[in-house]
């Protein structure tokens, strides 16, 4: 495998374990990581979570990343892959080493 | 094979029908692009009559159900409904159910993809009988009605407070003298509602939300569109990746399962598996515009080999690109990786992160309608 593949994978799957590892604690939710598919629905159907759990996502994610969500990029929290684009491009704007 | 009742209505406008598992079903009314449009801009009406459909009482049903589905049906609220499975004893799925709490009842509606004998020798080696389990497929039509204004055809056959269901809930609505059983649901991202009506006021319902979506620039819709409607808003399909995959872990439904249950059908088997550890999972995929070799069956290619195959496609309207999904080794299966597709030399293809499209949906406040 070619490094640079090698180097996203490894980038990409350290964030989606420290996100699915937060989400999992902070929700109390009945899973491992590795039940949760990156792309499930985190809220209405899929995991099902409401409004006051979006909250507790926002905060996972500025907990975990330093990441602020903006109220109008509320679309980000549609799947743990859309979560995780979210913060390699704002890492990736901040300059923060993968 | 099992036809629907309102087959000379579809038939009436020009639909193609197929057979599914030994029920027909319209495949499409017009076609498969300008349908799946309809829904992303307008309405659209389906005809989801195939669904096998139960009414069971809740003091025996609530037991038989709980062993019988992979999800936790005693936490259902009342009013609510649950999104799970029907597995068979190997752990492999037989149908895609919801399942709703109303009341002194509840309602199981199970597309499947076995044909209605099977489906009917599981339900009575699981007890159908004694937990009085009132089979519903032939006496009831089941209409899909999904769409970026679909609210607006629900509120004006059912009234303002169906703006309030929440996603995945019921209500019961009175039409013409019957009961309609109404599912705030749907799988294509956009609203979309599942109307449970009896046979003898369908023909009535259905001419009422024909015309409805007409005024709105809706159209009759078929499986065809429904089928890439759901695979770009990411909806689980047992139709396609299901019927391809059947394995729920490789799938990503682990979410449909309460692993503390201690037994549902094909429980011993998921957990056994689930235990061993995934060692293949499914992942979005997307094409350049113009490539036609995304297709199911195809195999994705990674250093000069085959890793991965297509189990899953359709054409997004909305992007304007094919998109599928595939089955990849774990250690690939991730978003944002280039491969390439049908050889090791073949057009470019890209893992993607689902869902890919922003429906028009979710602009929308019904609660400030």
């Amino acid at each position: 495998m070619a490094d640079d593949m090698q180097a996203t994978i490894e980038r990409r799957a350290r964030i989606i374990r420290t996100f699915k590892e937060e989400l999992i604690r902070r929700l109390n939710l009945p899973y491992a990581p590795e039940d949760l598919h990156e792309d499930i629905s985190l809220l209405g159907s899929g995991l099902g979570l409401d409004s006051l759990d979006a909250l507790e996502i926002i905060l996972c994610i500025e907990g975990c990343f330093k990441i602020k969500i903006p109220d109008e990029n509320i679309a980000v929290l549609r799947s743990i892959n859309t979560v995780v684009d979210f913060v390699i491009e704002q890492q990736d704007r901040k300059g923060v080493a993968a | 094979m099992r036809i629907s009742p309102l087959k000379d209505r579809f038939a009436a406008q020009g639909a193609v029908l197929r057979e599914r598992y030994g029920m027909e079903v319209v495949a499409r009314v017009t076609d498969k692009q300008t349908e799946c449009r309809a829904v992303r801009d307008a309405v659209g009406l389906a005809d989801f009559s195939f669904t096998r459909k139960y009414r069971i009482p809740a003091a025996q049903g609530l037991d038989f159900l709980d062993l019988l589905l992979a999800g936790n049906v005693p936490k259902i609220r009342f009013g609510r409904v649950l999104h799970t499975f029907l597995a068979d004893d190997d752990g492999r799925l037989v149908g895609d159910c919801y399942v709703a709490n109303n009341d002194e009842e509840f309602i199981l509606l199970c597309e499947s993809i076995v044909p209605d004998a099977e489906i009917d020798r599981v339900m009575q080696a699981s007890g159908a009988a004694a937990a009085g389990v009132e089979d519903l497929t032939t006496s009831h039509v089941l209409l899909s009605l999904d769409g970026f204004k679909a609210w607006e055809i629900a509120k004006e056959i059912f009234g303002a407070d169906v703006l309030g269901l929440p996603y995945l809930s019921i209500e019961v609505y009175p039409f013409q003298g019957q009961s309609v059983h109404l599912f705030r649901a749907g799988k294509t991202s956009e609203f979309g509602y599942l109307l449970l009506v009896p046979q003898a006021v369908a023909p009535a319902l259905f001419d009422t939300l024909a015309s409805a979506v007409e005024k709105r620039g809706g159209r009759l819709c078929g499986m065809d569109a429904h089928d890439d409607l759901r695979l770009e808003g990411r909806f689980f399909n047992i139709h396609a990746e299901g019927l391809s995959v059947r394995d729920p872990l490789v799938l990503g439904l682990q979410w449909m399962i309460d692993f503390d249950k201690e037994n549902f059908r094909g429980c011993e088997a998921i957990k056994r598996r689930r235990a061993q550890g995934l060692q293949k999972k499914i992942v979005g995929v997307a094409a350049e515009h113009g490539c036609n070799q995304l297709v199911t069956g195809a195999h994705i290619f990674h250093d000069g080999r085959a890793v991965a195959e297509v189990v899953a496609d359709a054409f997004s309207v909305v992007l304007e690109q094919p998109l599928g999904l595939a089955v990849f080794p774990v250690e690939l299966a991730y978003s944002g990786l280039a491969f390439r597709l049908a050889a090791a030399g073949g057009p470019a293809v890209r893992t993607i992160s689902m869902p890919p499209i922003m429906p028009k949906s979710l602009t929308v406040k019904l609660d400030e309608m």
